[in-house]
This record gives structure tokens, C-alpha cells and sequence, in this order.
């Protein structure tokens, strides 16, 4: 039992220590306790394996989010050697879309988009750069507790490393309200801590400690203390794009920087010059409107105005500064003529703007932590006592420590201590939370069915010994996600018959799609790039301003052709086709994507300008000799079947086209479900 | 192992209250094949859709249905300093009182309250009940759309609508369950997440609904019908072929066709306007410049209820600020015009509805995020005030005629019992039928709700 005098420093009332004590040895707290095993088919009844054939397109289409082509089908059924799956498997972790793939389901869960969201919703110039650090991690199979620790305190833990601090881009992952005004920047600040909170909360605990921020937590033995001691962890932490130039970038980007804007300059000049005499005109007239009182504040010289005849003064400015709609409106038809030739000249200089020299995305320390107060029901305008940093009270006594203390009070350091907290070895949740998104990633469902919930509301896991199996199996490997993941992959539980079968994603629809017409580009990383937007989704974009130039194109087209985790994701104008497939939002963490079946996506695999494009690339690709067997190869990677033969003949014998046929083939089940 | 079109837990709790284990069983098996599948109310109620009328932008509450006679004996003046510290988006409390430069007026047998901004409004006083005592709180667009529609100042949580199809899916195949139709000239602030569905299945989500020959996007490709209907059912044979028996999900799919192609042969005729008389067009005013527009949008609402669409949100305003409700000057000069847009139209949808008796069945909501201060802005405009505005409500059950809640003397604050949006959602829940409480979705270890921790039903509202 604690000394009352700490209690009190931890804002806890002995009562709830009492029942976090009694609580502490709920199941998912407990120690990992490894059973004997040598292997996960030991501990799991598996149904009988899927044939060689399934198990290539599953395989593929899970490892890579993309599907297998035919010669690659081909070459596996024909390995006759004992390990061909394994070099199958083997094969297909090495390449680097297994990085992309795995990234997409890390960003799911941290909510990762490439916007600020609300109104405004800007593009993060450098947010990216935490994507393609996701990426390479998982190719390079970086080991979990490492990138766990770079993620939550990489700038402190790993000073100089670029690497590190762009991985603190996870903090600033979820959507943040940045707008104009007047400012209550004390919520501003609760609300970029309450994103921080629910980050480590859901993605590393699986626990639900956003609960806890207006009241003890109802379900779990989470204190509301506990969340603004967690909270508190991150009083020194702020969101900054931290440079990673070097002094030659910097100089190089000076220059080109200023021979850009010499381009621009003279075109905003030019629009300037159209627009001046309209807007004087406007403006003329508007001031001859104004009440007399506003007139005659506006007629006394500036210097010589009485503060009211200030006020006045300004109110006049308002009120007769005409809005740039109004100017466009009055602009004669010769003159808007000349302004939309500039404006298409400006916005193709826009496109050459040199990008800034490389930041990272990244949350750091000011020095200054402030003070964290607990909130009664999380009104940051009812402050009740403060709290110091620490991690929650029942897994400290979990983890056979003592509740307290386990956090520095220092200004830096607070994040490391979370981080290294959160790595070791001995820790309950750490590594059964992320084995069961790494089993439910490939299986479907994990083996506690509410990934982000290893609390009293979340599930039982339905297999608790070979969770801690995993779990330990991790830990013992030095937390090697490849080796994991190979493990399960090679299980009898993943080669099997699978009764009931899987959508693919919405980003592997869109990517195979792509490649199975041969238009797929497989450029990885960098800044993320624009696809056409159908013009009633153009028209979503929220504008105050002229909207002639919100969605600049790339002029390679190629760039459009990249893989979905390179397209921009904007929080408030989402992709129609991702997000008819159950795309997440990207606003709070998505631990497991949603699956459901609804008569606009089959509108859009119908009829969207993407998908005419699609079939009528692949209907150019086909052979003249035997184009239905070119078909079936290409999209499914396989022969057709005499009955499919016969409805391709009935379909084309009554006057179905080549286009047709290839649409008809990518809205098979077979290709949207992994087998 | 692998079915999770709803997760199982999530549709028992939305749908099947009190139901016997095997109602419950065909109720899974209809969802899993249409998730859309009509579902019954938790009670039974008037309401079966609603139409949700968004001012963008917040029309000044005592500049439309709550006078405040009193400010101009203030005009001019300063806030008394008992008010404290009033902080806005952009002002701080401290500019002079500005009365309301719209005349008001009582209308219909109720007496109700009506500025000269909405002379056809006027005549519908009898079927609307006003709610005077809303409040938000933001003062920032965004954040108190969020929480008009969805229940919370931050992004991430499902819309109304999507609640609202969630818990009683759609009374037709035809046509999307949930439609939106923005202001052509652009997006309200807080953009498409007021009508997504956040972590609910897309499924939920609203559908952009536009008048004209592609109402809904992707509603027609490229090829002509006859080679459509071919394709189709080329896909459908292929995917007969692949599926497994049993397998829920595939058979979804392939329902999913079908209803693609209802929706394409029955929505052009559903937003085919030509067919509506000349005197139902001009109670629209869709012979009027200034209405068409508008007036074309709250036709296209009419029509959509009548063919069972559940949930229709029109927005007034979005994209520049000329075209906004959001007032920061010229007061006069904005809400003539936006009201001018929107009067005859609202008035036309309601009277409509009422002479094809489907007012009993529809509730018509119309509010705003916020309402504005009594004091100006830039001498003739006003900022945002979260602190109290006017919604109202009409139809599916709703008593017209009366006006609930009150606010102050400079309509800045809410006087009396004041509404939360807590508030406001339970009430339009109750309306259709649906248990606040009973209506939830387990999301990240939470029963989210769209009340959150619960609202409490404006019982005076329905009489």
C-alpha cells in the first residue's frame, strides 16, 4: 500500500487504489505466460490446407496488396520442391511492397492522412516523410521495441538521427484544428494532448484511456488521474517541422526558390494590373454608399482621428473593401478573358514551385512543460489539482512496481522513460496488443477481436495461449516483426480453407487494378500526389477563394498511376472508390476495417472514368488469337474454364466488346476477394 | 471466421431489441445481405425520414425568429458590463450593440414571431415549432458543424443521417438512404464529414444528390444501356459462379448489382423534375431567379421522401463567403439574399409536404452551427455566438404553433432552460422512433452513441 502522502501527489483516493490492486490481475495485466509450444500449429486446430493455387493469390495479395501475375502462378504450381511455399513466402516478404502494405495497416491504426482536417484542412508539406518512414521500417523489418521507442520519444532517444525524429511524426498523425481568429489556445492545446493520448492509448495499450478524461474510467481500472498523468508526459511536447537540410540545401533552395518566384512574380503582377481599376471602382462606389458618419471619420486624416473616429475609420475600411467575387463579377468580358489565360499561366508556374528543404514532421520538446491539471469532465476551464507525469497506476502495480515516479518531472526525458516503459520486455500489453494486430492482419479477425481494446468491454481473446506464445515468441525474438510474421504465414491456420472469404482492401482494389492493366507505377515514396477528382467531389473542396486551381494535376500522368498510399489523403475530400470500400477516415484510430457491400461501389466499379480507363487498357492489351484467355490471365492469373468460355461466346455473340468483357472480369468475386 | 459486414455484437444492439432469437436470426441474415434492410423503430413514432435544412454560416437568431425590441434602446451603446467577457471568432464583446434592422411581425394563429426576412415562412408558422434556446460550443464554423452534425466539436464521429440509416436502414432500394445536396456554388466549412459516417461502415454514409442528368456520381457510365444491362449481367453469371454457398458476403455482393441498376433505371426518373405541375414549380418558386435554385433542391427533398429516402440535408450556403449566412458585415445586404434564396422554397417544401399528407411523416429540421452576436461587427455585421440560437422544427409529430425556450434580453444568452446538441439529436431520434440509448455502435472500446452520454428529448416539441 502506498504512503497516503504519494496517493495524494498522484490524485488518487485510497478507494480506488484498493480496487486497482483487486483489478490489477485482470487477464490482459497479467504477465505473458508462454506455454510450451514449439510452434503456432501446436496450439491451433486448422482446417485443411487451400490448394496451391489460392494459396499463391492469398499469399500475394497479402504480403504485397497486390495479385499475382500469371507466370509467377505458374512458376509456384510448378515448384514441385518441399519448401515451395516457403520460397514463395520468402520471396514475396522481400520485395518492397511488403514494406507498403504493412505501412497502409500501421496508418490506419495511428490515423495517418496528409491533412490538418476541419475547415482549412491544409496539406502538411512534410508530413509524408513519416509514411515513407513506416515503409521502410517494415521492409527493413525494424524491431518493434525500436520502433516504438523512435515513434514515441525518437528525438529525445536518438539525438541526430533523422530517422528518429521523423518518427515522432506519430504524435501529430491525427487531425489538428488550425484556423483564424480569435483563439482559445488552452483548448487548442487540450485538444493536440488529447490526440497524444488517444495515439499511445489505442495504438501501443489497446486500451480505451481516452475514457478516463472526464471521469474515472467506467469500465476499466483507469483513473481520470491516470489520463492527465499520462497527459502530463507530453506538457513539454509540441508539433514542429524541424529541418533536416543541409546548409547546401538550404543555399540550393534559396536559389531556386528566387528564380521561381521571378517567374511568378510579373503573372500575380499582371492579374493585379486587370483587376486594380475594378476593384477602385468597387470600392468608390461602396464608400459613396457608407452612412455619413463612417464618411466623415474616413475624410479626417489618420493621424488626427479620436479613437471612435479610429473605430468608425476601420469600420468604413470593412465595410467598402469589395470581396474578390465582387471584383470578378464587374470585370468586363474581354478583361476576364485575359485574367483566366493569366490564372492558367500562374497555375502552371504554381506546379514548378520548388518544395522546401526537408523537415521533419515532428513532435519535440519546448523546455517548458506546463503545469497538467486534472479537468472535471475534461473542461480544460475547470482545472481541480495538478498531476505529474506517470503511466497508469494499475499497470505500474502490474507491473509489480510501485504507482508513481516511474516518469521524470524534468522537462525532456519524459517521453523516453514512456517509451522504454512501453518496451520492455516484461510488459503485459505491448507485445499481445501488436502480435494480435500482426494475427489479425493476416487472418481476418485477431485473437482478441477488439484490436484497440484489451479492456473489460473488449474481448477475451478466443486463444490465450497462443496470444502469449506469440507475444513471448516476439519478445524472446528481439521483437522481429518479419520473423513473426513469417511464422504465421507458414502456420497451417493461414494456409487453410477459408469457409467464408475476405474483401480485398480498398487501396489493394484500386493498386490491382492498375496492375493487372499494366498501368500501375511502382515508384515509391515522396510527397504524396493528386488523382483526378470527378468534378461533383472537386466541388467538396472547401473554398472561400477562387476554386480554379485546388486540385493541381501532376504533369507526368504516370504520378497518378502510384500506388494508393502515395496519393494524397485528404481528411474532409475523401477518393469516392476508397472511400465506398470502408477507407478509413482517418480521424480516430481504425483497428480493423470495416466491411460493407453497398450498390455504390458497384456504381463506381461500373462506371467512374478509372475504372472505362482500366477496361480499356486491358482490352488493348489482349491478343487477337485468343483475347479471352489473355483476359482471364491477366486479371486472374489463370485459364478460363469451358463454362467461362461459353459465356464469354454468348457474351460476345451478342455484341458484348472487348472493354466490356475486361470490366465485367475486374467486378468478379474473384478478384475482389482474396481466396 | 473471416464475416464481419457488422461486426455481430454492433447489429444485435442496433436492431434488435427485445426480438426472439430467431427474428433475430433473419434480421441478421437480411442485414448481412442488404445492410439497408428496413429496420423497425424502438417505439412507435410519426417520423419515418427527415429533411434537415442547414443554414451555413448562422443567420443572427434575432434577426429571424427571436426579436429583440430591446437592443434599440442599446443601439450604439456597449454590452452592460454585467454580461462579462464575450469572446467571438473575431470580435471581443466590446463593439456597440447593433438592433435588428429587420422589421418583426406576429404570424398565423400561433402569433408566432416572424421577421420580414421570410414573408412566406410566415404563413407556415402553424406547423412549425421554434426552439429558441439551442446552443454550441465553438464559435468556430467547423468545430460547431461537427457538433450540429455529429455530436461533437471534433472531427470523427458518424452524422445524423448516418445514425439515423444505421438504426432504421432505408424504406427504399431505388435510391441512396441518405442524400446530401450541397450549395452548388461550394461546401459548407466543416465539408463532407457532416454527412460521413466515420467509423460506422460506409454503407452509412450520405450520397451527393445533384439535379440533372447524373444525380448521383457514377450513376452512369459510358456505355449505352443496352451494352450495360449486358455486362451486368455477364458480372452477375461470373460471380454466381464464384460464389460459395453460404458465403453472405458474395451473395451482398451480387445484391449489390441489382440495386446498382434499380438505382440507375429509378433515379433519373426520381430527380426528373418535368413531370412536377406548373403550380407545385411555382410554389417552389422555380419560375423565380433568385429561388430556382434552391427551390429545385427542397423539390428534389419532396420527391426523395415521398420514393422513402430516409435521411435528405440540404445545405443553404457554402463555399465563398457571399454566399453564406455568416454575416461579419453588411447584415442587411447577406441575409436578403440568402433569405430571399431560401423563404419561398422552405415554405413551398413544407405546405407541399403538408397538401400530400407526408408532413406527418417527415420532419423537417432547420437550423444553423451557431447564432449571432447582438453586437456588431465592422459596424454592420455580427460575429458568432455559440452562447444561443433558433432552430426549428416541423412535421413528423412535431406540435406547429409554438415556440419553446427563451433567451435575454439582447438574445445572447439562453434564458432558462437551454438545449444542447445533445439535446437536439435525442429530439430528433425520438421523433423516428429511435432510442437515444438503444442506438449505439461499439467503436475502439466504446458504446458511441450519438448523444454521447445522453440528451435529454425536448418533450414540448411534440406537444
Amino acid at each position: 500500500m502506498l504512503e497516503l502522502a504519494l496517493l495524494a501527489a498522484l490524485a488518487i483516493d485510497p478507494k480506488d487504489l484498493k480496487s486497482l490492486e483487486a483489478r490489477k490481475n485482470f487477464w490482459s495485466f497479467r504477465p505473458l505466460a508462454r506455454p510450451e509450444a514449439s510452434s503456432i500449429d501446436e496450439l491451433t486446430k486448422a482446417a485443411a490446407p487451400a490448394d496451391r493455387r489460392t494459396l499463391i493469390r492469398r499469399a500475394t495479395l497479402d504480403i504485397t496488396g497486390l495479385p499475382p501475375t500469371f507466370a509467377e502462378v505458374q512458376a509456384f504450381l510448378a515448384d514441385r520442391s518441399p519448401n515451395a511455399y516457403e520460397k514463395l513466402i520468402d520471396r514475396l516478404m522481400a520485395t518492397p511492397q511488403y514494406g507498403e502494405r504493412w505501412a497502409q495497416r500501421w496508418l490506419d491504426v495511428v490515423r495517418y492522412a496528409d491533412t490538418n482536417g476541419f475547415e482549412l484542412d491544409a496539406e502538411r508539406t512534410h508530413a509524408w516523410r513519416y509514411r515513407d518512414y513506416v515503409i521502410r521500417s517494415f521492409n527493413a523489418s525494424k524491431p518493434f521495441d525500436r520502433f516504438l521507442k523512435e515513434q514515441i520519444a525518437g528525438d529525445e532517444l536518438y539525438p541526430g538521427d533523422d530517422e528518429a525524429l521523423i518518427a515522432t511524426g506519430f504524435h501529430r498523425a491525427g487531425p489538428q484544428h488550425l484556423v483564424g481568429g480569435n483563439q482559445d489556445e488552452e483548448l487548442n492545446r487540450q485538444e493536440v494532448l488529447i490526440e497524444m493520448n488517444a495515439g499511445v492509448g489505442s495504438v501501443f495499450l489497446g486500451l480505451t484511456v481516452q475514457c478516463a478524461r472526464c471521469h474515472n474510467h467506467k469500465f476499466d481500472p483507469i483513473l481520470q488521474a491516470d489520463y492527465y498523468r499520462l497527459s502530463a508526459i507530453f506538457a513539454g511536447t509540441e508539433g514542429r517541422d524541424v529541418s533536416i537540410a543541409s546548409s547546401g540545401d538550404w543555399a540550393a533552395h534559396a536559389i531556386e526558390r528566387w528564380e521561381w518566384e521571378r517567374r511568378i512574380a510579373p503573372v500575380n503582377a499582371a492579374i493585379a494590373e486587370i483587376e486594380k481599376p475594378y476593384r477602385e471602382r468597387l470600392r468608390a462606389e461602396k464608400r459613396e454608399a457608407l452612412p455619413a458618419d463612417l464618411k466623415a471619420a474616413l475624410a479626417i486624416p489618420r493621424e488626427k482621428r479620436t479613437p471612435e473616429q479610429q473605430t468608425l475609420a476601420k469600420n468604413a475600411q470593412d465595410q467598402s473593401t469589395p470581396s474578390w467575387d465582387e471584383v470578378l463579377a464587374a470585370l468586363s468580358p474581354a478583361d476576364r478573358e485575359k485574367r483566366t489565360a493569366l490564372r492558367k499561366k500562374l497555375h502552371d508556374i504554381e506546379l514548378d514551385e520548388p518544395p522546401p528543404p526537408p523537415h521533419a514532421y515532428a513532435a519535440v520538446n519546448n523546455g517548458k512543460p506546463h503545469a497538467t491539471h486534472i479537468l472535471k469532465v475534461g473542461d480544460h476551464k475547470m482545472k481541480l489539482g495538478t498531476v505529474e507525469p506517470g503511466v497508469p497506476t494499475v499497470l505500474a502495480l502490474a507491473l509489480g512496481g510501485a504507482a508513481g515516479g516511474e516518469v521524470t518531472r524534468e522537462a525532456s526525458g519524459r517521453r523516453s522513460q514512456l517509451a522504454n516503459w512501453l518496451a520492455s520486455p516484461s510488459h503485459p500489453l505491448t507485445a499481445r496488443v501488436f502480435v494480435n494486430r500482426m494475427w489479425q492482419f493476416r487472418l481476418g479477425e485477431g485473437i482478441v477481436r477488439t484490436p484497440n481494446d484489451f479492456g473489460a468491454l473488449g474481448e477475451r481473446p478466443t486463444n490465450p495461449k497462443l496470444l502469449d506464445w506469440l507475444a513471448s515468441e516476439f519478445v524472446a525474438s528481439g521483437w522481429d516483426i518479419k520473423k513473426l510474421d513469417r511464422q504465421i504465414l507458414l502456420s497451417g491456420a493461414y494456409r487453410a480453407v477459408r469457409p467464408v472469404k475476405r474483401r480485398i482492401d480498398a487501396e489493394v482494389l484500386r493498386d490491382s487494378i492498375l496492375a493487372v492493366t499494366g498501368q500501375l507505377n511502382t515508384k515509391m515514396f515522396g510527397p504524396p500526389v493528386k488523382t483526378p477528382l470527378e468534378p461533383e467531389v472537386y466541388d467538396l473542396i472547401f473554398t472561400e477563394y477562387e476554386a480554379d486551381n485546388l486540385w493541381p494535376l501532376p504533369r507526368d500522368p504516370r504520378e497518378m498511376q502510384r500506388r494508393t498510399i502515395y496519393l494524397l489523403n485528404k481528411r474532409t475530400v475523401r477518393l469516392p472508390m476508397l472511400a465506398n470500400f470502408d477507407h478509413p477516415d482517418a480521424m480516430s484510430s481504425c483497428p480493423q476495417r470495416a466491411e460493407s457491400t453497398h450498390a455504390l461501389q458497384a456504381l463506381s466499379m461500373l462506371n467512374s472514368d478509372f475504372m472505362t480507363r482500366a477496361a480499356d487498357t486491358l482490352a488493348a492489351k489482349l491478343g487477337k488469337a485468343d483475347p479471352v484467355r489473355d483476359a482471364y490471365r491477366l486479371t486472374l492469373a489463370r485459364d478460363p474454364r469451358p463454362v467461362e468460355r461459353t459465356m464469354a461466346r454468348d457474351f460476345f455473340a451478342k455484341g458484348g466488346t472487348l472493354a466490356d468483357f475486361s470490366l465485367a472480369l475486374l467486378n468478379r468475386h474473384e478478384f475482389v476477394y482474396v481466396p | 471466421m473471416f464475416h464481419k459486414t457488422l461486426s455481430r455484437r454492433n447489429v444485435l444492439r442496433a436492431s434488435a431489441q427485445g426480438f426472439g432469437a430467431l427474428a433475430l436470426e433473419s434480421l441478421l441474415q437480411a442485414e448481412r445481405v442488404n445492410p439497408l434492410a428496413a429496420k423497425p423503430q424502438h417505439f412507435p413514432a410519426k417520423a419515418k425520414s427527415v429533411i434537415f435544412l442547414f443554414m451555413v454560416g448562422a443567420p443572427g437568431q434575432m434577426d429571424t425568429f427571436d426579436p429583440k425590441p430591446g437592443l434599440k434602446k442599446y443601439e450604439g451603446q456597449k454590452l452592460p458590463e454585467s454580461y462579462g467577457k464575450i469572446s467571438s471568432q473575431f470580435t471581443d464583446g466590446s463593439t456597440p450593440i447593433l438592433s435588428s434592422p429587420f422589421e418583426f411581425a406576429r404570424h398565423g394563429q400561433s402569433g408566432a414571431w416572424v421577421s420580414d426576412l421570410f414573408p412566406h415562412l410566415a404563413h407556415r408558422v402553424d406547423d412549425i415549432a421554434f426552439v429558441r434556446s439551442f446552443h454550441t460550443d465553438s464559435v468556430v464554423h467547423a468545430p460547431a458543424m461537427y457538433q450540429v452534425h455529429t455530436g461533437r466539436t471534433l472531427m470523427g464521429y458518424p452524422s445524423m443521417g448516418s445514425w439515423v440509416t444505421y438504426g432504421l436502414g432505408s424504406a427504399t432500394d431505388n435510391l441512396p438512404a441518405y442524400v446530401v445536396m450541397p450549395q452548388p456554388e461550394g461546401t459548407p466549412e466543416g465539408g463532407t464529414p457532416c454527412w460521413g459516417s466515420a467509423f460506422l461502415p460506409a454503407v452509412y454514409q450520405g450520397t451527393l444528390l445533384r439535379p440533372g442528368n447524373t444525380p448521383i456520381l457514377h450513376l452512369k457510365g459510358p456505355r449505352p444501356e443496352e451494352r450495360q444491362k449486358r455486362t451486368l449481367e455477364l458480372i452477375q453469371a461470373m460471380n454466381e459462379l464464384d460464389s460459395a454457398p453460404g458465403d453472405s458476403g458474395m451473395a451482398a455482393r451480387i445484391a449489390s448489382y441489382e440495386l446498382a441498376f434499380k438505382m440507375q433505371s429509378h433515379a433519373p426518373e426520381a430527380v426528373d423534375l418535368t413531370k412536377e405541375s406548373e403550380a407545385t414549380r411555382k410554389l417552389y418558386g422555380l419560375d423565380r431567379k433568385e429561388t430556382v435554385e434552391f427551390g429545385t433542391r427542397c423539390l428534389l427533398a419532396r420527391r426523395m421522401v415521398e420514393r422513402g429516402v430516409r435521411f435528405v440535408q440540404i445545405y443553404s450556403g457554402g463555399g465563398p463567403v457571399s454566399v453564406q449566412w455568416d454575416a461579419h458585415k453588411d447584415l442587411v445586404a447577406n441575409h436578403r439574399k440568402m433569405a430571399g434564396m431560401t423563404d419561398q422554397p422552405i415554405a413551398g417544401l413544407l405546405a407541399d409536404l403538408k397538401s400530400r399528407g407526408l408532413l406527418d411523416s417527415t420532419l423537417v429540421v432547420w437550423g444553423s452551427e451557431f447564432g449571432r452576436l447582438p453586437m456588431s461587427q465592422s459596424g454592420n455585421g455580427r460575429d458568432h455566438n455559440m452562447h444561443a440560437f433558433t432552430m426549428w422544427f416541423a412535421g413528423g409529430g412535431v406540435k406547429g404553433g409554438q415556440t419553446v425556450g427563451a433567451t435575454d434580453d439582447f438574445g445572447l444568452y439562453c434564458a432558462g432552460a437551454k438545449y444542447n446538441m445533445r439535446d437536439f439529436h435525442a429530439t430528433i431520434l425520438h421523433a423516428l422512433g429511435l432510442d437515444q440509448h438503444k442506438l449505439w455502435y461499439l467503436h475502439n472500446g466504446r458504446h458511441e452513441k450519438l448523444t454521447d452520454f445522453g440528451g435529454n428529448v425536448i418533450r414540448e416539441v411534440f406537444g
